[in-house]
C-alpha cells in the first residue's frame, strides 16, 4: 500500500512540476505553489484538469483554492478517486 | 454549419480580429471544426514593401494562435448555450502549452482548425487542437486554457 501511495504521489509530483515548469525535486508536499513556485490561479486550474483526465475523476472547481501544495492536491484527488490509504 | 454572421453573435471579437469565418462541424462539449480563409488583403499584410519573398506573406503565428483559440472559444460558448447556460463574464485566453508549428499558411490558403475538449467547467475550459491547410499539418497545441471572469474583475478601475 505504501508503494502505491508513493507511486501516486510521484505521478502527481510529475504533473505539478510540468505545469509549474519546475524540477520535480523542488516540489515538496508542503512547498507553496504561489509563494514558492511563482504559480498563479491559472496553474491550479491546469493541474486540476490534468489530474481529472489522468484518473478519470471529476473534481468541483470549488476545491481550487485549497490546491496550494502537492500534499493538498494528493488529499483532494484521493478523496474524489476513492483511494484507500 | 454556422456562418460568419452567426459567429458575431457567439464571439465578442470583431473585424479585423475575428479570426474564424465559419464553423463546419460542432459537437457540444466535445469538438468543433472551424475554418478561416487567409487572403492577401489581411490587415497584417498591409503596407509591406514590393519585392518581398514568399516567406514574408506567411500568416503570422500569433494570429494563427488567436484563430485556433477563437475556434475553441466558439466551442465553449456554443456548448454553454446548448446546455442552457450563459458564460458569466469575459472569456480570457489563460495559457497554452505544447504549441508546435509545422508549417505556414499563405494568402489563398484555408486554415482548418479542429479543437477538442479536455475539460469544461463552469468558468474554465481546457482544450487541445490542430490546424491543417489542405490536410497538411500547420500547428498543434497540446493544451489551451481559457477562463471566464466577471466583468468587474476584468475591467478594474479602467471602466467608469
Amino acid at each position: 500500500m505504501t508503494q502505491v501511495l508513493n507511486h501516486r504521489m510521484e505521478e502527481l509530483r510529475e504533473v505539478v512540476a510540468e505545469v509549474l515548469e519546475v524540477e520535480p525535486e523542488k516540489i515538496t508536499e508542503t512547498s507553496h505553489f504561489v509563494e514558492e513556485h511563482d504559480a498563479d490561479s491559472l496553474r491550479a486550474i491546469e493541474i486540476l484538469a490534468r489530474v481529472e483526465k489522468m484518473y478519470k475523476i471529476e473534481i468541483p472547481q470549488t476545491e481550487l483554492p485549497e490546491m496550494e501544495n502537492l500534499g493538498a492536491v494528493y488529499r483532494i484527488v484521493s478523496r474524489y478517486a476513492g483511494w484507500q490509504d | 454549419m454556422l456562418e460568419y454572421a452567426y459567429l458575431t453573435r457567439v464571439l465578442p471579437h470583431r473585424h479585423p480580429i475575428l479570426q474564424v469565418d465559419r464553423v463546419l462541424e460542432y459537437t457540444p462539449n466535445q469538438r468543433i471544426v472551424a475554418v478561416k480563409a487567409v487572403t492577401g488583403t489581411e490587415p497584417c499584410f498591409a503596407g509591406l514593401a514590393d519585392g518581398l519573398p514568399h516567406s514574408s506573406f506567411a500568416y503570422p503565428s500569433s494570429l494563427l494562435v488567436e484563430s485556433l483559440g477563437q475556434a475553441g472559444a466558439a466551442l465553449w460558448v456554443l456548448s454553454a448555450r446548448d446546455g442552457g447556460t450563459v458564460l458569466d463574464g469575459t472569456l480570457m485566453f489563460g495559457a497554452a502549452r505544447g504549441f508546435e508549428f509545422h508549417g505556414s499558411a499563405y494568402p489563398g490558403d484555408v486554415l482548418r482548425h479542429e479543437v477538442v475538449v479536455e475539460s469544461l467547467k463552469e468558468n474554465s475550459a481546457v482544450m487541445r487542437g490542430e490546424t491543417r491547410v489542405d490536410g497538411r499539418l500547420i500547428a498543434v497545441v497540446a493544451s489551451m486554457l481559457a477562463i471566464a471572469r466577471p466583468e468587474a474583475a476584468v475591467a478594474g478601475s479602467v471602466n467608469p
